[in-house]
């Protein structure tokens, strides 16, 4: 078992490595002065000369990509121009955020992938199991954008139910508060995560109750319950991988829902940074997202082990 | 006597014929989605309006209104116009990424399917690295690396697409690696070229090919997603991507016409998958047959 | 003295709404003690035959006749009842090993579990006794690692082994055993075959053992029934059936399987296939394919005849007591 964490954690290093790679290159696509886009444009011309000296823009590419992982390394991914904090401070206060929806929006969309899957494999009612196919399909195909604005329409203009975007700060904060901010855009985010989960848990659960084994422990005499109990820890291994990248997803993909919805996450960080020509936020935002999906991924691996032995193998 | 029940039932069909068809919800999206198409070659002469140019004296009109069934825009430019000829641009930025995302994803699956377990894994390893960014930020990203345009949101695309792909690819090469036929090819001397192309991809084709019509939907979403985000086209043009960002602002005046291109692109996306799902429900028959 | 240990009368079993019939009347006993093997090609319902016994359906499949188990009548119980006789009374030996264990439990709680559910203990410690005892049994040599692992990790003859020793637990009185052997090596089939023997006579239990293979009914049966398109078409002792075959199917299928031992050249293929559920000629189902069909085959369904003491076969012929060539 420790063998297979370790085997699992020295699995994530080159990966993170490549991510640090292809983040750097996507910077040094962007045409232009690499100095003048991490300085801003009211820089003196000494400064410029200085960053470049510590960046080592003189030096050849391997050793700027050395010293650029460097410094990340330590926490330095230069300030952000527009707001002349620490790229990463920055960040990082956008990712809670954004891990605050994604959360919400996790929990939802396992929560009703999982009642769909049910729906769909263990009812006894044609109804039931055509609405959840319907309704999975129909969950997994729908655009961010569209939901958010399809909500925004309908249970803020429409309704009056809910606000239409913001986090509730203003208002006091407070847990019941950021609750009531996040019913729509947590709701619209977790749509396709859900049609998703809710497909694939159909799936797997169908394999599950299929099984020989199962039958066997009928034949065994053993009470309806536990059958289920058993059918029940069958399918939390193939859920926990599907779950898993679709947190990943989450993560990193709520971009739509955040700037529809002015949710300060991540998503809406480095796409104001773009805009705003904002290279250190872009590459700290990038690198931000990209480590979350792999940690998530690298947690779900384990569970994975812990859960099914047969996966323990190298 | 009929005995009593005994062990629950499985709740679901027991799949007791070979479709042969299509199913019915599938006929009608892909009856929708060629509708669509035909609209975007015929677009010049199937618009009612000019799609740029916008009577201010007329803007914000609602559904139904004389002459705008959809409505128009804030610039005074009928709706449905716009999404008439945004079709074209938005389906290309949907179907031409998957196609040389395809091509290319295709082609890397090959070589790390048909290769030794070295270059297998030295593939799918830097293939994992993409892997790790959440598509929709890789192709922020690397289309605001490359600037706005039709063709770099093209490009970047094209290159979110490949590692799936890729992926898929492989996974279907190695299934049929092992089997007789490509036994004797290998065995009878052909060169790479020859068996990757002439045995390994007719018989890997088939799943690689309905992964690929899979995601063409999203593929159409990501694109619409970049023009949302100001990536692709820029405005004045007609893009369905473009339009909801710039309806958007009209969601508490115009609340209705402000939905109209989105709602059209979640239609276009449930059609692509309701297609997606029924071709993959008669290749599987016909893989079953083969089999 | 031996008893019945179950007695099948005019056992019909059909699925789905359109009903369709694929036992269509079969009947037997089988005594204490004693190994009855139900011979037949696929298709031809012997294991629905089996499962319906052990009353392993869905509510889509309706069985009807008289299934007494001893004294008690299987067809009239109640599910929690079913539940109860299941796995102490009437036990079953499943066709595929790997794919009959939980996969994510180790063997022991496995074991556990049944031993807990049919009251043979409650303590741990006799839990555990019970379960070393039940895999030594069966012949399992390390028991206490069996126990640990997961059916994964173990060989086919193995998990074979422990389901054997979990449907035999509790002492059943029938066993019922569905091609026990036919995902196993040949070498390990022997040892399980004799394995079944050992427990037959040490339980004093009755054994169904449904299977294709001729091998297995000479080298295990008592008695021997062949079944053909939902039918029983010839019943009677091992030594009769598979050595005096009365039937045209039996000789025919006698003819079309190897055995050590048979001459070169000596194989006889079965023309044609047997018919599917849904679309049996009516008279004789075999008649299409017998060589000695005559006009009344094909209108009449023939009667069970008895040609011998205890055997029976299904065919015209031996009503007329004219004698099958082979």
């Amino acid at each position: 078992m420790v063998k297979f964490l370790a085997q699992r954690l020295l699995l994530v290093i080159p990966t993170l490595l490549g991510v640090a790679v292809i983040v750097f290159v996507i910077i040094r696509l962007i045409p232009g002065d690499p100095i003048a886009s991490l300085v801003g444009p009211n820089s003196t011309p000494e400064a410029r000369d200085e960053l470049r000296e510590r960046l080592g823009l003189n030096e050849s590419i391997p050793v700027q990509f050395g010293i650029w992982l460097l410094n990340l390394v330590q926490g330095d991914a230069g300030n952000s121009i527009a707001r002349q904090e620490p790229a990463f401070d920055l960040v990082l206060r956008a990712f809670s955020q954004t891990a605050v929806l994604s959360g919400a929006a996790a929990i939802i969309a396992l929560v009703g992938g999982l009642a769909l899957a049910s729906m769909r494999v263990l009812s006894n009612n044609v109804f039931l199991q055509r609405a959840s196919s319907f309704i999975s399909t129909f969950a997994m195909s729908a655009p961010q954008y569209s939901v958010a604005l399809i909500f925004i329409v309908l249970f803020s203009v429409g309704l009056g139910l809910f606000p239409s975007g913001g986090t509730g700060s203003a208002m006091g904060g407070g847990f019941g508060t950021t609750l009531y901010y996040l019913v729509l855009p947590a709701t619209a985010a977790a749509l396709v995560p859900l049609g998703i989960i809710a497909r694939m848990a159909s799936s797997a659960l169908r394999d599950v109750v299929t099984a020989g084994w199962v039958e066997q422990l009928h034949a065994r005499g053993i009470a309806n319950w536990k059958v289920r109990l058993h059918i029940l820890h069958n399918t939390v291994p193939s859920v926990l991988a599907i779950s898993g990248l679709q947190v990943g997803y989450l993560l990193g993909g709520v971009v739509f829902i955040e700037i529809i919805f002015s949710w300060p996450g991540l998503g809406q960080a480095v796409y104001q940074a773009i805009t705003q020509r904002d290279l250190p936020v872009i590459q700290a935002g990038i690198l931000v997202a990209a480590l979350a999906f792999v940690l998530v991924n690298l947690v779900v691996d384990v569970l994975q082990g812990l859960v099914d032995p047969r996966l323990r193998r190298a | 006597m009929t005995a009593p029940m005994t062990v629950p039932r499985l709740g679901f069909k027991k799949f007791t014929g070979r479709r042969r068809r299509l199913s019915a919800p599938a006929k009608v999206a892909g009856g929708f989605l060629l509708l669509m198409v035909l609209v975007a070659l015929v677009a010049p002469v199937l618009s009612p309006y000019d799609p740029i140019v916008g009577d201010a004296t007329q803007r914000l009109l609602p559904l139904l209104s004389d002459g705008h069934i959809l409505g128009t825009d804030g610039q005074g430019r009928d709706v449905l116009s716009r999404l008439i000829w945004g079709a074209r641009p938005s389906l290309l930025a949907g179907i031409i990424p998957v196609i040389i995302g395809g091509g290319v994803g295709t082609v890397l699956g090959l070589v790390a399917g048909l290769g030794s377990a070295r270059v297998n894994s030295i593939v799918m390893r830097i293939l994992d690295v993409f892997y790790a960014f959440p598509a929709v930020m890789l192709a922020i990203a690397i289309s605001a690396a490359l600037g706005p345009g039709i063709s770099n949101a093209i490009l970047a695309l094209s290159l979110v697409n490949i590692p799936p792909v890729a992926r898929v690819a492989e996974t279907e090469v190695l299934r049929i690696k092992d089997a007789a036929f490509m036994e004797t090819a290998r065995l009878s001397g052909a060169s790479w070229f020859s068996i990757a192309f002439r045995q390994a991809l007719p018989a890997a084709g088939p799943g690689i090919l309905v992964f690929c019509t899979g995601l063409i939907g999203l593929s159409i979403v990501y694109a619409a997603g970049l023009g949302f985000l100001g990536l692709g086209l820029t405005p004045p043009t007609a893009e369905w991507g473009l339009m909801v960002n710039e309806l958007r602002q009209y969601t508490f005046s115009a609340p209705i016409v402000a939905l109209v291109p989105a709602v059209l692109i979640l239609i276009v996306s449930i059609a692509c998958n309701a297609l997606g799902d029924g071709l993959r429900d008669r290749m599987d028959v016909r893989m079953e047959a083969r089999a | 003295m031996t008893r019945t240990a179950l007695s099948v009368k005019n056992l019909r079993v059909a699925f789905g709404k359109r009903k369709t019939q694929i036992v269509r009347g079969v009947s037997f006993d089988i005594a204490t003690g004693s190994t009855m093997v139900l011979l037949g090609e696929s298709g031809s319902g012997k294991s629905v035959t089996a499962k319906a016994i052990m009353r392993l359906h869905d509510s889509t499949t309706s069985v009807s006749g008289d299934i007494h188990l001893g004294a008690l009548d299987l067809l009239a119980q109640k599910p929690a009842d079913l539940g109860r006789i299941r796995g102490s009374k009437l036990a079953m030996i499943p066709q595929d090993p790997a794919a009959s264990l939980d996969p994510l439990s180790r063997i022991g709680s496995q074991l556990a579990e049944t031993i807990r559910r049919h009251g043979l203990a409650k303590k741990r410690a006799d839990v555990t006794a019970i379960s070393v005892a039940q895999l030594e049994a069966v012949g399992i040599t390390d028991p206490t690692r069996v126990l640990r692992a997961f059916p994964h990790q173990l060989s086919g003859g193995m998990q074979q082994r422990i389901l054997i020793a979990l449907a035999v637990m509790s002492k059943p009185g029938l066993l019922i055993a569905d091609e026990p052997t036919t995902a196993l090596d040949v070498t390990v089939q022997a040892q399980v075959l004799a394995l079944f023997k050992e427990l037959v006579s040490t339980l004093d239990a009755g054994l169904l053992l449904v299977t294709h293979d001729v091998g297995v009914a000479r080298e295990i049966a008592d008695t021997v029934g062949v079944m053909y398109a939902g039918r029983m078409v010839e019943y009677g002792p091992a030594d009769q059936v598979l050595n005096n075959p009365s039937h045209p199917y039996t000789k025919a299928l006698l003819n079309s399987l190897p055995e050590v031992g048979m001459p070169r050249g000596s194989l006889v293929p079965i023309a044609g296939q047997p018919p599917a559920a849904a679309s049996i000629p009516s008279g004789c189902a075999f008649a299409p394919r017998c060589a000695f069909a005559t006009e009344v085959c094909t209108t009449e369904v023939p009667p069970t005849v008895t040609v011998g003491p205890n055997h029976t076969s299904a065919c015209v012929l031996a009503l007329e007591n004219i004698e099958v060539a082979a």
